[in-house]
This record gives C-alpha cells, structure tokens and sequence, in this order.
C-alpha cells in the first residue's frame, strides 16, 4: 500500500473541528425524548399492574371507578449513549471526481457533528471502528473533553486494511459497540457497506436489537452514485482482488441497478431489525446529511 | 535535398508517436481506482471496439496536424510540378512575362494539349505564386512584339490581362519581345529582376540571349519538334491557282496532298517530299465561290490545313512610269526605280509603263503609281490617277528638268498647281533633320551632289504637307491627302543625271517608306497575320473576320497624323466594308513558324532555370491554415466528446 494512499484526502471537509461545530450549527436538533418510561413529570400512559410495580404510581381513580389495577406512566427526559460505528476500511478512503473529499472524511465530518449534538444535548458518545490504522476506540463519555477526543480520534485514523475477507474483524468491532451501547442508546454506523465481508449485514443488523436505535449512513461517493465514466473503463477494486474491463455506457444501467438491488437489500435486513439505513452521497450538504441521520433516528422533534 | 530540408521533413517521423500512443491504449483502458467494481460487469469486447472507434478520428487529426508542421518547416524547399517564384530571403521580385502568341504556339504540346495553352496554365501559376509587392509585366511575342502590361504590382490587374489573352496566327519576334521585356522592368525597383520565357522558341531567332536580367524557360517541353505542313498563301492566277505549302520536314510532306474544296472533278495536288517551302498549282473551277483549299491527312496543327483563295495577283502591284532612256543607270538596264525595287525585295508586282493610263480601270490590282519626271498629265490622265488614289492608291511623282516642258493642256496637277521651274544653278542640300523620321538612313542625304531640284513653294503643293526640306526651307518632300490615297512629291528626279540622291540609302529607305504607305492604304489581297492594316481616319471601316467583327483603333503614324488601323491577328478569310465599299482580304501565316523548328532554350536561359530553383513551393500559408483548422476540429471533437459525456451523466443522474 501506498504512502500517498495512506494520507487521507479531507479536501474541502478539513478542518474537522471547525466543520463539525459548523454543521451541528446548522443542525435543529433539539431535546430527545427517553423511550424509557417510569418515574417523571410528563404522563405517559396507563397500563396494567404487574407484580413488582412501584405500588406509587398505581391510578386510584381508575380502580375507584372500573375497579381495574392499572399503573400510571411517566415519560422523563434522560440522556442517551450515542455509539458511533466508522467503517475505517481502505474503500473509504476513495475520492472521486467532483467530490469534495474523500469517503472517511465526509464519514467523520458527519460522525463528528453527531457528537457534538449529542454532547451539546448532554449525551453521552463512544467510538468503535472497523478496519483502519491509527484508529483508536474511545469509551462512552460525555461533556465537552468526549467531543474532542471524539474529533481527535477521527482526525488520527487512516482508512486502511482488506476487509473483504475478514469478517472477524468486524465481529469484533460490532461485540465492542453492544458492551458499550445499552437499552435506549443509539447507534450510527457509517460505512460505504463496499467491499464488506459476507455476513456483514447480520453482524452489524445485530445492533438494532436489545433496545438499541440503529442507523447505518450508507457514505458513498458522487462517482459511486452516478457512474459518470465513459469510453472504455479498467476498474480495480481497492478491497479484495475484483478488476474488471468494461464499456462505460454498457455497464452504466447494470452498475446502477446493481447498486440499487444492494442497498434495497441493506434496508430490508436493518429494518427487520428495527434499524434504517441512509443513503448519503459526498458531495452532498452535510448539514442535510446529519438531519437525515438524526430522522432515522428520531432525534428531531 | 539541405539538410534542413531532411531535418525538417524528419519532425515527420514523429507522426509515429500517436500511432504508438494508440497502439498502447487501444489494447486496455487506463486503470482506476473504484471500490464498487465487484458491482460493475464486464464488457471487454465492447470496450476495445469502442477504443477503436473513439480514437480513430483524433489519431489521423494528431497525425495529419504532425506531417503539416514537418511539410511547412520543410517548405519552400519542397519540390512539386507547380511552377512558382523562388525568392531570395523572401524578397519581392520583378519579372516580365514573355507569352509567345505566335502561331507555331497553336501546335500540339509534347504532353498532347496545345502549346499555348500550355503557356498559359504556366503563366498562371506562375502569377498564383506571386505576392503582393511583386512586380508583373506581360509581353506577348507575337509579331510585332507588344506590352500586353506594363510593369504593375496589381496582381487583379496581372490576372484579368492574362484571362483576355487569345492565341493567334502571327509570326514570332521573339527578339523584340524580349528586349521589350526587359525595358519593361527595367525602372521597377526591385532587386531580384526575371524574364519568363513562354515560347517553343520556333519561327524565330534569339541572338541576344545573353542580356540582364536573363531568361529563363521554365517550359522547354514547349520547344518539341512537331510535324506540320501549312497552305501559307493560294493567289488566283486565270484559270490557275498558285498555292505556297510550308512543311517542317520531308516526313510532314510525305503522302499528303492539296485540293480545292468543293472541287468535284479537280486531283489532289500531292505535295514534294521535302520539308521547306513548295509551290502548287491547280486548276480553278470558275464555278466556286470563296475557294479554299484544303491539305489531305493530319499534321500537329490542324488549322493551317486550309486557306482560303485570295483575289488574283495579291501582291502588291506597283506600277512604275519611267523613262528608260534618261532615267536608268549608265551602265544599262532597267530604269533606276525600278532596280531599287527590285533591291527591295518587298515581293511587289512591278508594272512598268510608258503613258499614265486614262482609264481608271488600268489601275486595277495597282496599289502604287511611281511616276519619274512626268512632262505633264493630260486631263484623261488626272482624271484616272484621282480616281486611283482616291480609291486607296498612293501616287509618288519625281519632278525632275521636265517640269517645265509641261505640253499646252496638261499639268502637274494632282501633285503641284502651276508652272514649276527647274533650278539648276543654285547650291543646296537636302535637310538630313527633316527627314529623321525616315530612320537612320535619312543622314545618308548629307553632302548629296545635285545638279538641279524642282522649285516648289508651298502655294504649289495645293494644300499637301511638307514632310522634308532642303537646307534653304524648300520643300523636298510633300504629301497630299486625297479620299482613301495619298499623293507624294519629290522634288528630285530617280535619275542619277541629276544628281546621286538615288544612290543613297535614304532613297531605298524613302521608297520603302512609299510601299508600306501604299500596301496600307490599299490593303494588300492577302497579308500575313499580324500585319496592320491601315485606313485613313475619316473612313467609315468594318472588318469581319473568323473570330467575328474586328476591332479598328486609331493610332498615330509615324510623321505624326493620326489614322485608322486593325490588325488581323487569325489566318483566314476577312470581308471589309470601308465606306460601304465591300472588300475581301485573306490572311495567311507566315511560313517560316512552319519551316523554323524548335530550339532549344538558350544555355545562359537554362542556367537562369537552374538558379531560379523552378518548381520549389512556398505552401506554408495553405499548410498552416490546414494545420489550424486541423487543430480547431480537433478542440471541436474534445469539447463535442466532453458535452456528450456529460449530458449522459446528466440523464444517468435524472434517472438515479
């Protein structure tokens, strides 16, 4: 692998720090509702009792007139983990014509502007990768120190290491986020989901579960999304030993509805997980980014 | 070939670099980096024809713009066929543009067309090569030699006087039209200074070959022999014809034969096997109207085959009226005038007579009356000699010591008015100044010794005009215009009694002077193409000839006064019409554009062609705009490619 490979291409995206606190800017965010539900101001509900339940917060007026035990629920604003997940794999490393930056980059501008919303809204944030050099793992955190050290972390690793084949690696990564991510935490994936390993889908699915919100930002480039090539075309892949001879126009439709079937494929597994998958294109606004992200999530009121 | 030459036209192997370049490409596509490739099918076939294909057109533009930058670094150096003007360190030049328009140029070229237009096509390119600031004149060789443009730097005007150039039956005066040539450009300021000869070098001769700026024949195809036989007069003679036939040599002459047109019992005539020239004579059916005839078989030129019958006796008739007894030499023989004209050899009819005839009817196929010491005219005999010249005659009258033994009731009268005295005793000379129009001869006249003149005042002359004088301011020499003629007075008789005026070269010289005012005025029967014919300015003239009417101009003679004139420049039958008065003229070739052969061109000419690098090409300004353009389609087919790529990015896009 290359040196000049290794350097990351943050293009138009640098400096992070300052980006990051530009888009969370721009970002309404706003307070987030708990789903967790028990002791608060605000009612949240009536259900039945069951045998345990804080004998408080039983509705005696409902059992004076239906002579039914039904319990009476609060809905209390709490702070949330948010978990972030960056693939760090050499594909995200790949900038193409008319982007602004490489993949990782705009992956961390978005991953970074997440932490600063949610430290700004006093949650608390803790980084995972797969794949990559330098990265390091930061535990779950909150206030003002989680954020630079999330930007820090972001900033130190470089996209590296073949993932096509390890699909270990990436277990690894995935069993690190579910010790870190409790019930009600919320976890973002940011990943081109190119060139990962088979079985990929149901490692990562796995953190949809267990009381978790998962999204998974599909990060992809303009070039990626659009196909712009023409003439005849030699493609390497930079995972994995894939290289193909092909006519750009003839290939376009099929690229194009391959790339379709995958991310249709994508979205159907994470929501049969209770995840959501978002499609984002480089060359987007990030700002647009980030709320699509928070949408999946629920994060906007 | 320089070695600039092979460098520059080297830069031309580099037209392999995008064929090496193509061949490198074609195989594969440049390889790229694209995490998504599992996702992209393979179409390689596709691919490479699509390579072919695409990059076809930009290879032969890449190609073609690499060999015009080599040709135009190459040029003017390279050769072509295409005549054109080498130039030093790219100067301006100056050269004349000799066009024989004679008629041996009408003959076929070696490369089957006509040599004229031969001429032509290389005197066009030749003016094609041209830039401005270059300096053009045109000559054309035909006889007499003429400035068909002065030295210009109006390449439009070089042009149009060119395109109005017309191939003719003259005769060629090559040396003439060289020198006029070069005093053409003589005055031009331009350095580099040429003569372009466009000749076959035939029908005449160049001695002076060797003059500044040299010639030079970038056409010596031109001067190719060629067979040819030629009708170069027919006369009607009674019940004969005489027919003169030029052959270029015994081959030409060989198995062909002459025939009157038309003529059903009449036999070919066949012709000497010999090359020159050979008289023919045939029988005239009196039946057949405008004869002509006709040589069997073919020849390099066609159009001298047939010549039409001129009237009978188309030489010119002089007739001459002298006294055998006083006025020829002592030594015996014919009268002196008549000796001179003999010297001459002018081809006159001589008709000598003894009483001036009193019929008008006598003077018929006479065009001069030279009439020595006339002893007086009768009244009949005016009467016919005004008619005569009137008609287009030329009468010359020598008074001599018979003036004033003029009989009771005749006169000197058309020529002079009254009695004239013959003075004898005084001293006198003929006044060599007056007569410098007559040309160099006319100093010949100095320190004569006379034993007597005719005394004649200018009330005398009956309004004629005093061309010469003797030293005292008498007239010597008087013209008197009369309807179409002319009435000359000599006050000096042919007889060498009287003095030796009639041996000295400005008599010759005057008596030259007489046969060309009167093969003028009356217009031989048939002259040579080319010859002038002349009019006097008052007649009312038309001329109709094989290329249709012909133009009558005025000009200017050379004592001064101005007359009509044309010049027939086809052989062939012409119908005049001169003051409703129809008359017919033949005009034949001149036969030595027959029997002269080509030459080759002149060795200091030669060498003139092989310094003046004939045939080198300056194509740069047409190789660089091809170049130009080359590299315009080139950026048009870029930037086409860029948009149609993008536009197909742009549906892809809608589409996603």
């Amino acid at each position: 692998m290359s040196v000049l490979r290794k350097s990351l291409d943050w293009g138009k995206l640098a400096p992070l720090r300052l980006r990051a606190k530009t888009v969370a800017d721009g970002v309404y965010a706003g307070g987030h509702r708990s789903r967790r539900r028990g002791a608060g101001i605000e009612f949240g509900g009536q259900r039945s009792y069951v045998p345990g339940d804080d004998l408080r917060f039983i509705d005696r007026h409902a059992l004076l007139r239906h002579g039914t035990l039904l319990v009476r629920q609060f809905e209390t604003e709490t702070d949330r983990t948010l978990c972030l997940l960056v693939d760090a794999s050499l594909s995200m490393s790949y900038r193409g014509e008319g982007a602004p930056a490489a993949k990782y980059a705009y992956a961390a501008l978005i991953a970074a502007a997440l932490c600063k919303i949610a430290v700004g809204a006093g949650d608390r944030v803790s980084l995972d990768w797969f794949g990559g050099e330098h990265t390091v793992e930061l535990a779950t955190a909150g206030g003002r120190e989680a954020f630079e050290r999330v930007v820090g972390a972001l900033e130190t690793a470089q996209p590296s290491a073949d993932l096509k084949s390890d699909l270990p690696a990436l277990e690894r990564a995935v069993a690190r986020v579910e010790r870190r991510a409790g019930r009600g935490s919320t976890v973002v994936v940011l990943s081109d989901l190119l060139d990962l390993p088979a079985g990929a889908e149901v490692a990562i699915g796995s953190l949809g579960t267990r009381g978790k919100t998962l999204s998974v930002a599909r990060v992809l480039d303009p070039s990626e999304v659009n196909f712009p090539f023409s003439g005849p075309l030699h493609l390497r892949a930079l995972e994995g030993e894939a290289r193909v001879e092909t006519d750009a126009a003839a290939a376009r439709p099929q690229y194009l509805a391959a790339l379709e079937a995958q991310a249709s494929r994508w979205s159907e597994w994470l929501l049969s997980r209770g995840g959501s998958l978002v499609l984002l294109n480089s060359a987007d606004d990030p700002v647009k980014a980030v709320r699509q992200v928070l949408d999946s999530v629920g994060g906007l009121s | 070939m320089s070695f600039l030459v092979a460098a520059a036209l080297g830069v031309g192997l580099f037209v392999a670099i995008p064929f090496a370049a193509h061949l490198l490409r074609r195989g594969r596509a440049r390889e790229r980096d694209f995490p998504p490739t599992a996702l992209v099918p393979a179409a390689r076939s596709v691919a490479r024809e699509r390579a072919t294909l695409e990059d076809r057109l930009l290879l032969a533009i890449r190609a073609l713009l690499i060999a015009c930058l080599a040709v135009i670094g190459a040029t003017p150096f390279v050769q072509c066929s295409r005549l054109s003007l080498s130039r030093n360190a790219g100067a301006s030049v100056a050269f004349a543009l000799v066009l024989d328009d004679s008629h041996s140029m009408r003959a076929q070229a070696a490369d089957g067309g006509v040599r004229f237009e031969r001429a032509m096509r290389a005197a066009r390119e030749l003016l094609a090569s041209a830039r401005e600031g270059d300096a053009i004149a045109i000559v054309l060789a035909g006889k007499p030699a003429r400035l068909s443009l002065a030295a210009t730097t109006d390449l439009n005007a070089a042009r149009r006087a060119l395109r109005d150039l017309t191939e003719s039956d003259r005769s060629t005066d090559l040396e003439a039209a060289v020198g006029l040539a070069r005093t053409s450009i003589a005055s031009v300021p331009h350095h580099d200074k040429r003569v372009v000869l466009l000749s076959d070098l035939a029908g005449s001769a160049l001695t002076e070959s060797e003059g500044q700026p040299p010639l030079w024949t970038p056409v010596p195809e031109l001067a190719t022999p060629l067979e040819n036989c030629a009708i170069f007069g027919a006369e009607r003679r009674g019940r004969r014809i005489a027919a003169h036939v030029a052959c270029t040599s015994p081959a030409a002459a060989a198995g062909r034969a002459l025939s009157l047109l038309g003529d059903k019992n009449g036999k070919p005539v066949p012709l000497l096997a010999r090359g020159g020239i050979q008289e023919l004579g045939l029988d005239l059916d009196p039946k057949l109207e405008r004869p002509e005839l006709e040589l069997d078989g073919g020849d390099a030129l066609k159009s001298d085959d047939r010549c039409p019958l001129a009237a009978e006796s188309a030489a010119l008739g002089v007739m001459v009226a002298a006294d055998v007894s006083n006025a020829s030499a002592e030594t015996g023989g014919p009268p002196v005038l008549e000796q001179a004209l003999g010297a001459l050899e002018s081809s006159a009819a001589l008709h000598p007579i003894a009483l001036l005839p009193d019929d008008v009817n006598e003077y018929r196929s006479n065009a001069l009356l030279l009439l020595d010491d006339p002893g007086g005219i009768t009244p009949e005999a005016r009467g016919a000699l005004g008619s005569f010249v009137e008609r287009g005659g030329v009468a010359v009258a020598f008074l001599g010591p018979r003036v004033e033994q003029t009989p009771l009731g005749a006169t000197l009268e058309p020529f002079v008015h009254g009695a004239v005295h013959w003075e004898s005793k005084a001293s006198f000379d003929v006044n060599a100044a007056s007569l410098a129009w007559l040309g160099p001869e006319a100093q010949s006249v100095q320190d004569l010794k006379l034993h007597g003149r005719a005394g004649l005042s200018t009330s005398d002359l009956l309004g004629g005009r005093i061309l010469a004088t003797f030293s005292d301011g008498q007239p010597f020499l008087s013209k008197r215009e009369l309807g179409r003629g002319a009435l000359f007075t000599v006050a000096l008789p042919s007889s060498v009694e009287h003095g030796n005026f009639p041996l000295r070269p400005a008599f010759l010289a005057l008596l030259d002077y007489f046969l060309n005012e009167a093969r003028a005025r009356h217009g031989a029967a048939q002259s040579v193409a080319g010859s002038e014919w002349t009019f006097p300015l008052g007649a009312n003239v038309s001329i109709d000839g094989p290329r249709g009417l012909l133009a009558v101009r005025e000009t200017a003679r050379a004592s001064g006064s101005a007359q009509k004139a044309a010049t027939p420049p086809l052989a062939g039958r012409y119908t005049l019409r001169i003051d409703d008065k129809p008359e017919e003229r033949v005009v034949t070739v001149d036969p030595s554009e027959v029997t002269t052969l080509p030459r080759k061109p002149p060795e200091n000419a030669a060498r003139a062609r092989a310094n003046a690098h004939a045939g080198s090409v300056d194509a740069s300004p047409e190789l660089g705009f091809v170049a130009l353009a080359l590299l315009a389609l080139e950026l048009g087919l870029r930037v086409f490619r860029r948009l149609t790529r993008e536009r197909a990015v742009t549906t892809v896009t809608a589409r996603g």
